[in-house]
């Protein structure tokens, strides 16, 4: 991906003016340019040698994480990996036991409140209080955070409640657990920030309500806003992260885009079995036939290599599968993952 | 199928420690005092004395039951009987309301109701549960007595009462938990009940004739329309007389079958009263920590705050009512001319119920510090922590409601004195200042109270709200009942109710101001420095 980068005066926007860097990157592959605004610093969230137990339990287990400014984090892993553990030191509602985490060059557990004029965060599962309406909640968590008097705070509000098709009216305690979501989320578009924290946000979103979020996602990420986006849909993640880091019992276990993790992983080749005799496929691996046709895996920087052999052998059928985040998922984490799985 | 016997087991399962610790509470409570009247008055001369000093002064009577003769068994009866009947009544409140609104509003009776066992069972079952609940307290309490060699009847007759004023309570609270729409609000409602019961028969009975010894009172009507008033006038130990308890079945009856059939035409999650939609938007208030603990606090400190101004009044106006019953009948003026030689009676009697005004003042400022802890379980202080408030700031919110609640209780109290003075003629207006001088004391032991339920709010945060009530509850007992039970006084003062300045003759006597004061300055900052350093405990 190339990218230049100019710096950029001051702008004064909202109560912190960004002291800012435009970057305008083009996209190696669809040639579209992009430009955004970020905050002239070298990561928005840093963590290094985190750990964390609970008792006994081991929630981090030396956890260091990097998330470059303007980027959109995808944050994977199984249930109990650590993810909530993580995000809450991040939102300094919980102490690293040791090292040291950092969120836009600040402490998260020493400038809480002023960092988190800076940032939203959506929980997966909203609680609100109970005799507040959706509309007072929005407005409240606004107010706190040093916007919710201003018309474009207004606006946007109600744009977004239209958009999400949310009934502010409604008391806290009368919410479906989608629309105890949405009021997070509605509350964490509604005012500008520097960093979103998002630990599975969509968690009972319905599908159309999933597409509203990721068009209201893609419209803060324009503007310049970090995410880190913890997420089990990985459709999702697909779809909208740069970058993304995989946990695994209290680590992240790799970090990387997305392209750079396939190439971690080997590729699903196939092609119609005739029964005839295979030919030679340098860096195969797990051929076996079986329902009619021929798989193996090769490596994803390799598969090249074994096309002519290929061609040279007139396979009818071939499919060449690079692996979806869902296998990389089930590849890392599953205890046994079938030659078929994703197919 | 029978769905009723598993659905009850499930409800002894889930309450077995909390009810176990409730009639041991009770049992301990009633042991107490039998102890208490044995070593403060073992003699008949002992009781008659205080009989007759009650039964002068309507300020005692209030808080206490119907007095009955000198007997020790029908003595100890009227000193501690309307406390277990409150604390039976509260738990069967309590019990009702958690295991139908309250199981409603979290959705569990919805998984229950998509059982065969339907939308009814599970209220039959709170029933069983509820009579059972009332049936094993009334009989601990009959063993208890009888155990200290009290006559049977007696005891099966006290046993009865303080059963049926459970059951009373308790339907009261399932029609209560039928009508609104969440255990909060259906709660307050049967607590509310149960204090104003207590109270009206309180009055009833101060209010009422007493006989020409000094031994007995008769009720006035009053008392009658009070379930106390039924359960005391079956005078344990002297009439034993169980038929006023009908009137309490026949209450509880009519108040279960409204309740079913409340239940039978509603949907489940729906109420008689509809919840009401909220606002659109916030209003000016409600734009920081501050104005949410106000916004969620609010209701809770205004019902604390009636409380405050109904007891003050009561300070001031029953101080008439003394000094009448006194013009009247010689024997009860030679009581009060030996009980004024240690203080005005009407200063007494301002000082009693400022302590109860005290202690109304302590419950609403921990109430404002157990909310703090009760929406941290329920995971309500991240949404806060995480949009700019600092813990200080949070914990700081908690403390100003909770000190403006203490204010706005003791406030109070002191205009209902004022009031009560003004509308009494010839009111002593100095006894203004003795209310004053008694509201700014407990405000001092109540803002103590608060202070160390804040204090388990920061260092132990999931027993905190156990602490914080647990602390009222004692410093109540202590401070209210020590002298009875023949508590010594190093420990009677450890209750910052009994300790804090009042106005004695024409003096101020300042007793524990100081050690409060520093109390309440060390542990506030104690836990303004310590929530810094917590971090945030969700039950989830």
């Amino acid at each position: 991906m190339t990218s230049v980068v100019y710096t950029l005066r001051t702008v004064p926007s909202g109560r912190h003016p960004p002291e800012g860097v435009l970057r305008i990157q083009r996209h190696p592959l669809k040639g579209d340019v992009t430009r955004r605004i970020v905050r002239d610093m070298s990561t928005a969230i840093r963590t290094a040698g985190l750990r964390k137990r609970y008792g006994r339990t081991v929630a981090l287990d030396d956890l260091d994480l990097e998330v470059a400014p303007g980027e959109i984090h995808g944050f994977l892993g199984p249930n109990g990996a650590g993810k909530s553990t993580t995000i809450r030191i991040l939102l300094g509602l919980a102490r690293a036991d040791d090292g040291t985490a950092e969120v836009l060059r600040a402490d998260p557990w020493h400038d809480a409140a002023s960092l988190h004029a800076r940032l939203a965060y959506v929980p997966g599962d909203v609680t609100l209080w109970p005799n507040l309406s959706g509309g007072e909640t929005i407005d409240l968590l606004a107010r706190l955070r040093g916007y919710g008097r201003s018309s474009a705070y207004r606006r946007e509000r109600d744009r977004l409640l239209h958009a999400f098709a949310l009934d502010p009216r409604t008391k806290g305690r009368a919410y479906s657990k989608g629309n105890r979501q949405k009021v997070a989320l509605v509350a964490a578009f509604a005012c500008p920030a520097d960093l979103l924290l998002l630990d599975e946000p969509t968690s009972g979103l319905d599908p159309l309500m999933e597409v509203v979020f990721q068009q209201e996602l893609r419209r803060v990420h324009e503007h310049g806003t970090t995410v880190l986006l913890s997420s089990h849909i990985l459709s999702e993640v697909e779809q909208l992260c740069d970058r993304v880091s995989l946990v695994r019992a209290g680590r992240v276990a790799e970090t990387g885009t997305l392209d750079d993790l396939r190439q971690l992983t080997r590729t699903q080749v196939s092609f119609a079995d005739t029964g005839a005799a295979l030919p030679p496929l340098p860096g195969a691996h797990d051929v076996e036939r079986s329902n009619g046709r021929v798989r193996f895996t090769v490596d994803s920087d390799d598969v090249a290599s074994v096309l002519p052999t290929l061609g040279a052998a007139r396979v009818t059928g071939l499919r060449v599968e690079p692996p979806s985040l869902e296998e990389l998922f089930l590849r890392r984490y599953g205890e046994r993952v079938d030659a078929g799985v994703g197919e | 199928m029978n769905v009723i016997g598993p659905l009850l087991r499930a409800r002894l399962r889930r309450d077995a420690v909390q009810l176990t610790l409730w009639i041991a509470c009770t049992l301990a409570l009633a042991a107490a005092a039998v102890v208490g009247v044995r070593g403060q008055f073992p003699t008949v001369e002992d009781r008659q004395g205080l009989l007759a000093a009650a039964i002068a002064n309507p300020v005692i009577l209030l808080f206490r039951g119907l007095p009955s003769g000198s007997d020790e068994a029908a003595f100890t009866t009227f000193l501690i009987a309307p406390f277990l009947m409150l604390l039976a009544a509260l738990m069967s409140t309590f019990l009702a309301v958690r295991h139908t609104r309250g199981d409603e509003e979290t959705g569990r009776a919805e998984l229950i109701a998509a059982t065969p066992a339907g939308r009814s069972a599970a209220l039959i079952a709170t029933v069983g549960h509820g009579i059972l609940a009332d049936v094993v307290l009334g009989a601990l309490v009959a063993l208890a007595f009888l155990g200290f060699g009290y006559p049977a009847r007696g005891s099966l007759v006290l046993g009865l009462s303080v059963t049926a004023t459970g059951l009373v309570f308790f339907a009261v609270a399932l029609v209560a938990a039928q009508v609104v729409r969440t255990s909060r609000v259906a709660n307050a409602i049967g607590v509310w009940a149960v204090l104003i019961g207590l109270l009206v028969c309180g009055l009833g009975n101060a209010l009422g004739t007493p006989s020409a010894d000094l031994q007995r009172m008769r009720s006035a009507p009053l008392a009658w329309i009070s379930p106390y008033g039924w359960a005391e006038n079956v005078r344990a130990f002297d009439a034993d007389d169980a038929r006023p308890l009908l009137l309490s079945l026949a209450l509880t009856v009519v108040c279960a079958l409204v309740a079913f059939a409340l239940h039978r035409s509603r949907d489940l999650g729906a109420s008689l009263l509809p919840a009401p939609r909220g606002a659109a938007a916030a209003g000016r208030l409600l734009s920081g920590p501050l104005g949410l603990a106000w916004r969620e606090g609010r209701g809770a400190v205004i019902g604390w705050t009636v409380g405050g101004l109904v007891v003050g009044l009561l300070a001031t106006r029953l101080s008439s009512v003394i000094a009448q019953i006194g013009d009247t009948i010689p024997s009860v003026q030679a009581v009060l001319q030996a009980l004024a030689a240690q203080g005005s009676l009407a200063q007494g009697a301002v000082e009693v119920f400022f302590t109860l005004a005290g202690i109304l003042a302590a419950c609403a400022g921990v109430q404002m510090i157990a909310r703090l802890r009760q929406d941290e379980a329920a995971g309500l202080a991240e949404p806060l922590l995480a949009a700019a408030v600092s813990r200080s700031r949070w914990l700081g919110a908690g403390l100003a409601l909770s000190a403006a609640a203490i204010i706005g209780v003791l406030g109070a109290a002191v205009v209902g004195a004022a009031v009560g003075l003004a509308t009494t003629d010839g009111g002593d207006t100095s006894l203004l200042r003795d209310a004053v001088v008694s509201a700014g004391g407990q405000a001092l032991a109540a803002a103590a109270i608060a202070v160390i339920a804040a204090l388990a709010f920061v260092f132990v945060p999931r027993l905190a709200v156990l602490i914080g009530w647990a602390v009222v509850g004692v410093a109540a007992i202590v401070g209210l009942f020590g002298p009875l039970l023949g508590l010594p006084d190093a420990v009677v003062r450890a209750s910052p109710l009994a300790s804090v300045p009042v106005v004695s003759g024409d003096t101020v006597d300042p007793r524990g101001a100081v050690v409060w004061a520093i109390v309440v300055i060390v542990a506030g900052g104690a836990a303004v420095l310590g929530i810094r350093r917590r971090e945030v405990v969700a039950d989830r």
